[in-house]
């Protein structure tokens, strides 16, 4: 359940309608996503420090306080017809864990997109996704191959997430500070994104807010 | 309950559709950063209202958040045409904070402000979508306009079937090209303007009239 009300943590399963016409229980119309992944807990942990707080827009015209999320304990409450983004979490190899930190952050962000538009993806095409890649794990030693500019990354984490993010992504977090828009699917979206935040979360709000924050 | 509640229903639809009709029109300045689009809105907003929308800058993304100047009264022979302006942040498929550091902005600043101009490019994208009524599509007439932002942005006003002009921007420098803009987009009117010195204004607030009033 990706989607958390900001004003009453209520959560809502992933393309959830009800919270298009903002919170059944408290009308709030502000909400947090939430991808479920796995490090969830660790994430909602480290929400004290303020680090993983929505940044607030500096100009005046957010229409709330905004409001911090709670922190919620959100149990993801599996949902039949909803496939687990872990399940569709790419797991190149066995030698995954013994790999950087950074393919750990990919996968989680991936699973974050993976998870935004779980109603739009069957499981078996992610698995079919992950199942062109080449193992991952053995590519930090191949020099760059130069074909693409962001040569820190590795070649096959980069196929499987260009093919991800070709099928559902309207912002890709490349890295910190560092973003890839699809105007399309942006285009195409209900609710806007107002608040991005660097583990693939953002804090949604929904059309009923606007219209408010002028002047 | 039924007669009165459709009674009901159909007098409200009825006010609904005067106060429609009387609702200036809502402008959306769009087009890729840097191009002038608050330095129109700017001077549109100072020449009928008096007022200002927002800080322009040589730094790019420095709209991150549309701003709305409502209610700009033009009059055009004898006419008064009333809209809404919207400028826009600047459209574009990448937003690199690295883009700042060049413009002496500290690291975590420009990260800020990336991460800010993407949020604001996804606004704009919205916008677009539920709450224009017409677009003026800004463009640097000193660069290239055959880029894929260009061509999808005009893409999804027109199948929106929204009036858009084209605005040629900074004919003031040297290597201004209007008519590559022309060509790039020969099935809309292009005027070449200079934003900054105010040349060609009269021109734009005609167009203006003709197309938004
Ligand atoms: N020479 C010249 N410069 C212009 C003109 N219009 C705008 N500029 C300059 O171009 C730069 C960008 O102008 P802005 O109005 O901030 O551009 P913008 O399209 O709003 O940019 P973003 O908000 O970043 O998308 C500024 O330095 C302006 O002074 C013009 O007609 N001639
Ligand atoms: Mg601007």
């Amino acid at each position: 359940m990706p989607h958390q009300c900001t004003e009453c943590g209520r959560t809502f399963p992933d393309g959830s309608k009800e919270m298009l016409s903002g919170c059944p229980d408290c009308g709030g119309n502000k909400f947090q996503f939430k991808p479920n992944g796995v490090d969830d807990e660790n994430a909602v942990a480290a929400d004290p420090t303020g680090s993983t707080e929505p940044p607030t827009p500096t100009d005046s015209t957010e229409p709330r306080g905004s409001t911090d999320p709670k922190p919620t304990r959100s149990e993801p409450k599996p949902t039949p017809s909803e496939p687990k983004p872990t399940q569709s979490e790419p797991k190149p190899t066995a030698e995954r864990s013994a790999s950087s930190e950074r393919v750990s952050d990919i996968d989680n962000e991936d699973t974050a997109q993976a998870s935004a538009r779980s109603d739009v993806v069957s499981p078996d095409e992610l698995d079919r996704a992950s199942q062109e890649v080449p193992p991952a794990a053995d590519e930090s030693a191949e020099p760059g191959s130069g074909s693409d500019p962001d040569s820190g990354q590795r070649p096959g984490i980069d196929d499987l997430r260009d093919e991800l993010n070709a099928q559902f992504e309207s912002i890709r977090i490349v890295s910190p500070g560092k973003y890839e828009l699809n105007l399309m699917e942006l285009y195409d979206r209900q609710e806007y994104i107002i608040s991005l935040q660097e583990d693939g979360r953002y804090v949604i709000e929904m059309p009923d807010a606007w219209g408010v924050n002028d002047e | 309950m039924g007669l009165l509640t459709n009674l009901k229903d159909s007098i409200s639809r009825v006010t609904d559709g005067l106060f429609a009709a009387e609702e200036p029109k809502r402008i959306g300045i769009y087009g890729p950063p840097n191009a002038g689009k608050t330095t129109l809105a700017n001077r549109i907003a100072r020449d009928w209202t008096g007022d200002a929308v927002g800080p322009e800058s040589h730094i790019p993304h420095e709209t991150r958040r549309a701003r709305r100047k409502e209610n700009v009264e033009i009059e055009r022979n004898g006419r008064t045409v009333t809209i809404d302006i919207v400028d826009t942040p600047g459209v574009t498929t990448k937003v690199d904070y690295k883009e700042f550091l060049d413009h002496d902005i500290e690291k975590e600043d420009a990260v800020r402000r990336s991460r800010e101009a993407t949020e604001g490019v996804a606004e704009a994208m919205h916008w677009l979508r539920e709450d224009v009524d017409g677009v003026i599509y800004v463009l640097d007439s000193t660069t290239d306009p055959f880029t894929q932002v260009n061509t999808m942005l005009i893409g999804i006003i027109e199948s929106q079937d929204l009036p858009v002009l084209i605005l040629a921007n900074k004919t003031d420098l040297p290597g201004t090209d209007v008519k590559q803009i022309a060509n790039a987009f020969p099935q809309h009117e292009t005027i070449p303007l200079s934003a900054l010195e105010g040349e060609n204004m009269d021109e734009v607030y005609t167009k203006i009239a003709e197309y938004f009033g």
